[in-house]
């Protein structure tokens, strides 16, 4: 099989930043992932979760700005009608999600996955992103879609951090923005 | 005005020398100063000129409300007009210097303004200019127009640099349950209160130490630190040197922290400046009060400043700001600084305006009742002052003292500037001669000061309420006021048939006889009068000069101050740098730049890339010794002879799926949908509700309730909103779901000849893309040898034999790693933008320049692709009798009748005997043609071509090219059969 490439590969950063012997935050890129979007309709909303959480591994399938995770994967909750499956590749394969009633949508492509973790993170987002991250409002296992220098992108919030969906064709401008702005705090690309 | 810096006392770091240069004088102050402070305590006076007569002026205030220390500070990019002095923080190595003189402050040639003052009137400009007499009495402005330049010139004040900001800038987002502005008593208060309560709390302070009133009375220093720690511990996240400089909608507040301004070398790195907006639950505005000035002759003289900036820059800055020092006032606040300066070593003389009850002269000051400043005496510097006192309604001359400083208290405005940006009214309160925070329904609640509570305890309690009140508690409010004697108003001095320069605004050198020339000449209106003196509309926005202004407006009217109103405050409440507004929106993150899949494989083999939308493409892709015309022509002319491969990434793609997917696009597009089999392609022309064509595109039907619909590059999220709408208000019963994968897939176009040879070439050993398997219009899965799966599809643009290939985006480069190589042994090339208009205008295939939101489906030549068999978006519409007018424009081919001539897009379409107007028509694209050897055009022409048959058209440009001949045909100038594509 081909190589999938990053659509950041050639705009990493060289170096690590110190600021005041401290790294805020640390960035990092999943590059290999599958991401696989399953849409319900309204009268086969729950029979779809529950076929889906059985399928990520995980005792239910999210409500809407949660995200649940499993042992085959995560599931986002990203609209009413719509979850993402998000496995990370080279665990076990990809898991099947198909159905008469409902629509499945390999969207691995189409997004750029980054995670964000350190003292800073949510400091850093909160530049670019309109988002409540306090503790209380946005607790780990949080979803949202919110926009990045008016682009939409997706945001869930797990034990080490934030990971951010941004879509490919903006990724490096959006990366290289967060990158700019996390020198004042100090950051090392994982 | 003699002024020294104390040996002792305030808050100033004397072990910590600063230097810094004023108007290129090396001078020292030390950590802790501004740079007002530093320069008042190196005995610098004139510290710049005035706006409109050049007057000089010195220091006025100690805070935002400065209206005469208005320096430039900084050198080459970073170099910053209009910065007050007294809230700018001195570090080591600053450089500032006066504006708006000539040579410098101390010597202004401009000052000669002064003695025209009598002429500079409210309005000069536009009486004496607009319409100048003798040459164009009362009417005309051509004269206007010449003079405007110059009169522009010699306005504004300072300079900016002209280089770029070499200043990086933030925007931020915090959320708080209880937003505190303002870190005086009640700010402190507030905050503890909310904190403590478990509240998430964001205290802002405008200053760099929090205290405000705290800071400058050492006594209670102690309080300010436990009140300071007490809020610390609770929890609340603190901003100093931040100022929230607006409200709105919703508890969002705009604010502007200064993260680098007061350090020397900042790193590059760290931002100048961050633009905050603060979503919070309620909002305590804490943000204390401004004294007011008095208006009196010459009351703009340096030396004449607040009794209140005379305490800060004595309790925090330890400099006694005159030796010889009268106090006015018509109120109690002016005392305790009466006796603070004589202990300091100051011969002081508080002069009450009031006749009645005043408290008890303070120890070593002299005291005088009922007169009031008249007259400041000097030029330079105040060296005296002549009082007066009261004469029936006037004023009569009550005898001179010599001074060097004259400080005036007018009494004191709450400062409630950012309730009014959210619409709350304020309103006059008589016995406090002052207006107070309006009401309104949102949870903005006033506390201190800025209530009008004027004593420290009460303030303490007041901000405790307000924090209760945010917090939905029902609480007793603190009534206003705190003084033991009532204030006596009094907002202008002056003898009857005076006409001396007496400043209501100094910002703006707005005097009291320009607001009675304004109501004279009818601005009777709060809003005219500021408009037409430019009252309250400097940097700072009104906060010294309006309600002298109001006063003096209701006295010309024989009204009282509420009845003649008020103006609302609109943010800021102080200036914002425009890059912080602009925050890292700037240069290449102007916009955020979209990169197609291969937009780095592209530029390694040679792409010139072009802005389409927010998109690069590749414009076309030159050899050795090529420009842009020799490579699109040489491009265009291989995709006809070979092969070409073009990057299709940016097309919109959006995946269409669920059982009513049919039904959907059959709605959505002109012509049949509901029959395409799986494993097809069709063009699709899809029209707005008004019956004009929105976009066009395929639609490739990949399974039986699974489609994928491309659009037009610069109409993809347009269509993509326009699905979501259509499902989600008009067709909610329709089982269907869009999803955008233009991001997902990467996209080629294979065009020419040997398309079909490049493509097989690359293709896993079982695949088969031959004429049966894959004729025009199919679509199918597809494998690349190197395992990579895509979708390929037989649709041609070009009017070529041709493919576009689809494979996911991270495999883009690995595809082009196959088809290049197998193009490049064919003689194929790489083709861009440039070309790809050249093959699509030969063949009359509309783009985005056609479909311009003006032409119909029949406009377009392709009126039998709407089906009247159905009912579709836009069928009703589009059959409007106007949409139907058979001498609509129509598209047009177009070639220069001499075949060796050329013309530009964007001419118009004329008749030769009418080179007129707006013509018949226009031309949207042209090219040079390789394949008919000559320049093309297409656009539109009244009638279309059958009614341009033998008849020769005018390409008229006019401010361009001029006219030319040209002849208009069919637009399908190539291959008008579409043999190639079908090959």
């Amino acid at each position: 099989m081909a190589e999938t490439l990053s659509a950041l590969k050639g705009h990493w950063p060289r170096t690590n930043v110190d600021r005041d012997g401290t790294r805020g935050v640390t960035l990092a890129e999943v590059a290999s992932f599958h991401l696989t979007q399953i849409a319900a309709w309204p009268d086969s909303l729950a029979r779809v979760g529950g076929d889906i959480a059985k399928a990520a591994g995980c005792d239910s399938a999210p409500g809407p700005g949660r995200a649940h995770e499993g042992t085959n994967g995560t599931l986002l909750r990203i609209e009413p009608l719509k979850w993402w499956l998000v496995e990370a590749a080279g665990t076990s394969g990809r898991t099947s999600v198909s159905g008469a009633d409902r629509a499945v949508l390999d969207l691995s492509a189409a997004r750029t996955w980054i995670r964000l973790s350190g003292p800073k993170a949510s400091v850093l987002l909160n530049h670019f992103l309109p988002l409540n991250l306090s503790e209380q409002a946005f607790p780990e296992g949080s979803v949202a879609s919110s926009s990045f220098h008016h682009i939409g992108v997706t945001l869930w919030r797990d034990e080490p951090g934030y990971n951010l969906f941004l879509p490919r064709s903006f990724a490096v401008s959006l990366w290289e923005l967060l990158v700019e702005s996390a020198v004042q705090y100090g950051y090392e690309v994982a | 005005m003699t002024a020294r810096r104390l040996d002792k006392g305030g808050r100033i770091d004397r072990s910590t020398p600063v230097n810094f240069t004023w108007d290129g004088k090396a001078l020292t102050g030390y950590a802790g100063d501004t740079l007002a402070s530093a320069l008042l305590a190196n005995g610098e006076r004139v510290l710049g000129r005035s706006f409109k007569y050049h007057r000089p002026r010195g220091i006025m205030s100690a805070g935002v409300e400065e209206s005469g220390a208005i320096v430039t500070v900084g050198e080459g990019a970073r170099r910053e007009p209009n910065v007050k002095a007294t809230m700018q923080e001195l570090y080591d190595g600053l450089s500032a210097e006066g504006q708006n003189a000539w040579p410098n402050v101390r010597f202004d040639l401009g000052a000669v303004n002064g003695l025209f003052g009598r002429f500079f009137a409210a309005g000069f400009y536009y009486k004496t200019f607009m319409g100048l007499p003798p040459f164009e009495w009362g009417h005309g402005t051509r004269l206007w127009m010449l003079y405007e330049k110059l009169i522009r010139k010699a306005a504004g004040m300072g300079t900016a640099s002209r280089e770029p900001d070499p200043d990086c800038y933030d925007h931020a987002h915090a959320f708080c349950d209880v937003l505190v502005v303002g870190s005086g008593p009640a700010g402190l208060s507030a905050a503890l209160t909310a904190a403590e309560a478990g509240r998430d709390v964001i205290l802002v302070e405008q200053d760099f130490e929090l205290g405000g009133d705290l800071l400058t009375d050492p006594a209670a220093e102690q309080q300010r630190l436990d009140l300071v720690r007490a809020v610390e511990a609770a929890g609340a996240r603190i901003m100093t040197r931040t100022t929230a400089f607006g409200l709105y909608d919703n508890g969002a507040a705009g604010l502007l922290e200064r993260v680098t301004d007061h350090i020397a070398s900042p790193d590059e790195g760290i931002p100048r400046q961050r633009f905050w907006t603060v979503r919070a639950g309620a909002t305590v505005l804490a943000s204390g009060a401004l004294e007011r000035p008095v208006t009196f002759e010459n009351n703009d003289r340096p030396g004449v400043m607040t009794a209140e900036a005379a305490r800060v820059y004595l309790n925090r800055f330890g400099v006694l700001p005159g030796q010889r020092i009268a106090i006015a006032t018509n109120n109690d606040g002016a005392y305790g600084i009466a006796g603070e300066l004589a202990s300091a070593g100051a011969e002081v003389l508080l002069a009450d305006m009031r006749n009645g009850d005043v408290p008890e002269t303070p120890s070593g000051v002299t005291q005088k009742s009922g007169v009031a400043p008249l007259r400041a005496i000097g030029r330079s510097g105040v060296e005296g002052v002549e009082f007066a006192s009261r004469s029936g309604d006037s004023w009569k001359p009550a005898g001179k003292e010599p001074c060097d400083l004259l400080l005036v208290s007018g009494g004191w405005s709450p400062v409630v500037n950012l309730s009014s940006h959210r619409g709350a009214k304020p309103f006059w309160n008589e016995s406090l001669a002052c207006f107070l925070p309006g009401e309104t329904s949102e949870p903005i609640f006033h506390a201190g000061s800025a209530a009008g509570v004027w004593r420290r305890e009460d303030c303490l309690a007041s901000g405790a309420a307000a924090a209760r009140k945010a917090m939905g508690e029902e609480v007793e409010e603190v009534a206003p006021g705190g003084w033991k004697n009532a204030i006596q108003p009094v907002y202008e001095v002056r003898l009857p048939d005076s006409h001396a320069k007496a400043f209501v605004d100094y910002q703006h050198d707005v005097t009291g006889d320009d607001v009675r020339l304004a109501h004279q000449e009818g601005f009777v209106s709060v809003e005219h009068l500021k408009r037409y003196t430019t009252l309250g509309m400097a940097t700072d926005q009104g906060k010294m000069g309006n309600v002298i202004g109001l006063a003096l407006m209701a006295d010309a009217l024989g009204k009282d101050i509420p009845d003649v109103g008020t103006t609302r405050f609109r943010p800021p409440y102080t200036p914002v740098a425009i890059g912080a507004l602009a925050g890292r929106s700037v240069a290449g993150h102007f916009k955020a730049l979209r990169r197609t899949p291969l937009h780095d494989w592209n530029l390694r083999h040679g792409a010139t890339m072009t802005d389409a939308g927010v998109w690069h493409r590749p414009w076309y892709y030159a050899r050795e010794g090529e420009g842009i015309e020799e490579a699109y022509i040489r491009e265009a002319a291989t995709v006809r002879k070979t092969v070409g491969i073009c990057d299709v990434s940016s097309l919109g793609k959006i995946a269409v799926q669920g059982p009513d997917a049919s039904e959907f696009l059959n709605r959505v597009y002109t012509n049949a949908f509901a029959k395409l089999p799986v494993g097809k392609a069709r063009y699709g022309i899809m029209l707005r509700d008004d019956g004009i064509v929105m976009d066009d595109g395929t639609t490739w039907r990949l399974g039986e309730e699974d489609y994928l619909t491309t659009t037009t590059t610069a109409h993809a999220g347009k269509v993509m909103v326009w699905f979501e709408e259509l499902l989600q208000s008009r067709w909610p019963d329709l089982k269907v779901h869009v999803t955008s994968v233009s991001d997902h897939w990467a996209g080629v176009s294979i065009a020419g000849p040997k398309a079909r040879e490049v493509i097989a070439a690359c293709l896993a050993a079982d695949e088969d893309i031959s004429n049966d398997v894959l004729p025009f219009m199919g679509v199918a899965r597809i494998t690349l040898k190197n395992g990579i799966e895509g979708l390929i599809a037989r649709i041609s643009f070009s009017g070529e034999l041709a493919y576009e290939l689809y494979v996911p985006a991270g495999q883009a480069d690995a595809m082009m790693n196959l088809l290049w190589p197998a193009a490049e042994a064919v003689d194929g090339c790489l083709y861009g933008l440039e070309a790809l208009g050249t093959l699509r205008i030969e063949k009359g295939h509309v783009t985005g320049a056609e479909l311009d939101g003006r032409v119909t489906i029949d406009d377009v030549g392709l009126g039998k692709m709407a089906s009247a068999k159905k009912s579709f978006v836009g069928s009703a519409l589009r059959q409007r009798s106007e949409l139907l007018r058979e001498n609509r424009p129509q598209l047009v081919g177009i070639f220069p009748v001499d075949r060796s001539q050329r013309f530009k897009g964007g001419s118009l379409l004329c008749d030769p005997d009418a080179v007129t107007g707006f013509g018949e028509g226009w031309i949207t694209a042209v090219t040079h043609s390789p394949a008919l050897g000559h320049w093309i055009g297409i656009g539109y022409i009244s009638g279309g071509a059958a009614a341009w048959k033998d008849k020769t058209a005018v390409a008229a440009d006019p401010v361009r090219s001029g006219n030319v001949d040209v002849e208009i045909v069919s637009p399908h100038m190539f291959d008008p059969e579409g043999v190639r594509m079908h090959g």
